[in-house]
């Protein structure tokens, strides 16, 4: 499929992870990918300098990165609204996978959620999700970020819908841990 | 709450990642996915010193004596660190059995830390069985090839997490 190709060419990436080996092995995916720039910091106090001094493309954060975590960094990038980083793209990798954090990502502002440990076309899929599918934004008193409202109809040229591609009821469970599938069903919830 | 209610604004963003990723002349999904794989197989010939430098981080922070369990505080956030590490990576670099015990292990170091009591044994029990899902014979095993060590693990976990929960008043 044409649009699956991605061009990574002049980009760049800004991962932020307490793990230098996780680091080192999503850096080598994305530049394999052709990513011009991958860049990297240990906590949130290293996103905002990153963002301070370079040109950032899309930021790939922890949920647990120190000290306030993924979501929490998330929600502060998004409210700034002097940043012009408002609505830069931003993915949150997780191993925790429950439905509560899936969902507490989505609302944070995250536009997508990223299963860890990962594998390189999980995360091709997702990049390439969110290159060919541009989101509305949404600015209102208890939210801003990428409309909530959307349906993931597969991957740009990689794995089609899937049988269980269904809305499916957010429930306040913490329940058990969810695959890459059930949370990009739980993404692609449509909210009435 | 709908999000395009009255006062909600709403706004096409395009960002330049989007833009450019889009532009002609990106490689293949296949080809990238190949090359990033390729990538992968290459670190994956340095996970084994990097396990078990992060084994040998967990050991050494552990405490030495029951009366050192006692205080959390102090070892619990570094062998949690190492441990999310092991879990973070361990599918990825084919060792599948190394995230799921890596990560019961974070399960049972975040119920101590929500307050359950810890229980050395338990800890230790689970520093034996990353020792051992890190051996080659084990490499490309699965949590359902090992279905007691799984169940026991998953019931351990349970019995701390009921440890943590804040009990009912009678």
């Amino acid at each position: 499929m044409k649009e699956s190709n991605l061009n990574l060419n002049g980009l760049t990436f800004l991962v932020a992870d307490p793990s230098a080996y996780f680091c080192t092995v999503i850096h080598g995916i994305l530049r394999s990918f052709g990513a011009s720039k991958v860049l990297e910091t240990r906590d949130a106090r290293g996103v905002v300098q990153n963002l301070t001094e370079h040109r950032i493309d899309i930021l790939l954060l922890d949920a647990n990165v120190p000290p306030m975590g993924g979501l929490k960094l998330t929600k502060t990038i998004r409210r700034n609204e002097a940043s012009e980083y408002r609505t830069v793209p931003i993915m949150i990798l997780t191993s925790d996978t429950r439905a509560t954090t899936v969902k507490n990502a989505r609302d944070s502002g995250a536009n997508m959620v990223v299963a860890k440990p990962l594998s390189p076309s999980s995360l091709y899929d997702r990049l390439a999700w969110i290159a060919f599918n541009p989101r509305n934004f949404i600015d209102c008193e208890t939210y801003y970020g990428p409309d909530r409202r959307f349906k993931i109809e597969g991957y740009p040229g990689g794995v089609g819908r899937r049988k269980g591609d269904l809305p499916v009821e957010i429930s306040e469970d913490t329940g058990p841990a969810l695959s890459q599938d059930e949370i990009d069903n739980l993404l692609k919830f449509t909210r009435g | 709450m709908s999000e395009k209610s009255s006062d909600a604004k709403v706004f096409p963003v395009d960002s330049r990642f989007q833009q450019l990723a889009r532009r002609p002349g990106g490689m293949p999904r296949a080809q990238a996915i190949e090359r990033a794989q390729a990538g992968v197989d290459e670190i994956k010939q340095t996970f084994g010193d990097w396990f078990d430098k992060e084994l040998d981080g967990i050991i050494v922070a552990l405490p030495h004596s029951a009366r050192g369990y006692a205080d959390p505080g102090v070892w619990l956030d570094v062998v949690l660190f190492h441990c999310r590490q092991l879990r973070d990576v361990g599918t990825t670099m084919g060792h599948e059995l190394v995230t799921f015990i890596a990560g019961n292990f974070c399960e049972v170091l975040e119920a101590i830390k929500a307050g359950a009591e810890p229980n050395a044994e338990l800890i230790q029990l689970h520093v034996e069985a990353l020792r051992m899902s890190k051996q080659d014979k084990y490499k490309s095993s699965t949590p359902a090839d090992f279905p007691e060590l799984s169940s026991g693990l998953h019931k351990l976990l349970s019995l701390t997490k009921a440890g943590s929960e804040p009990q009912g008043e009678n």
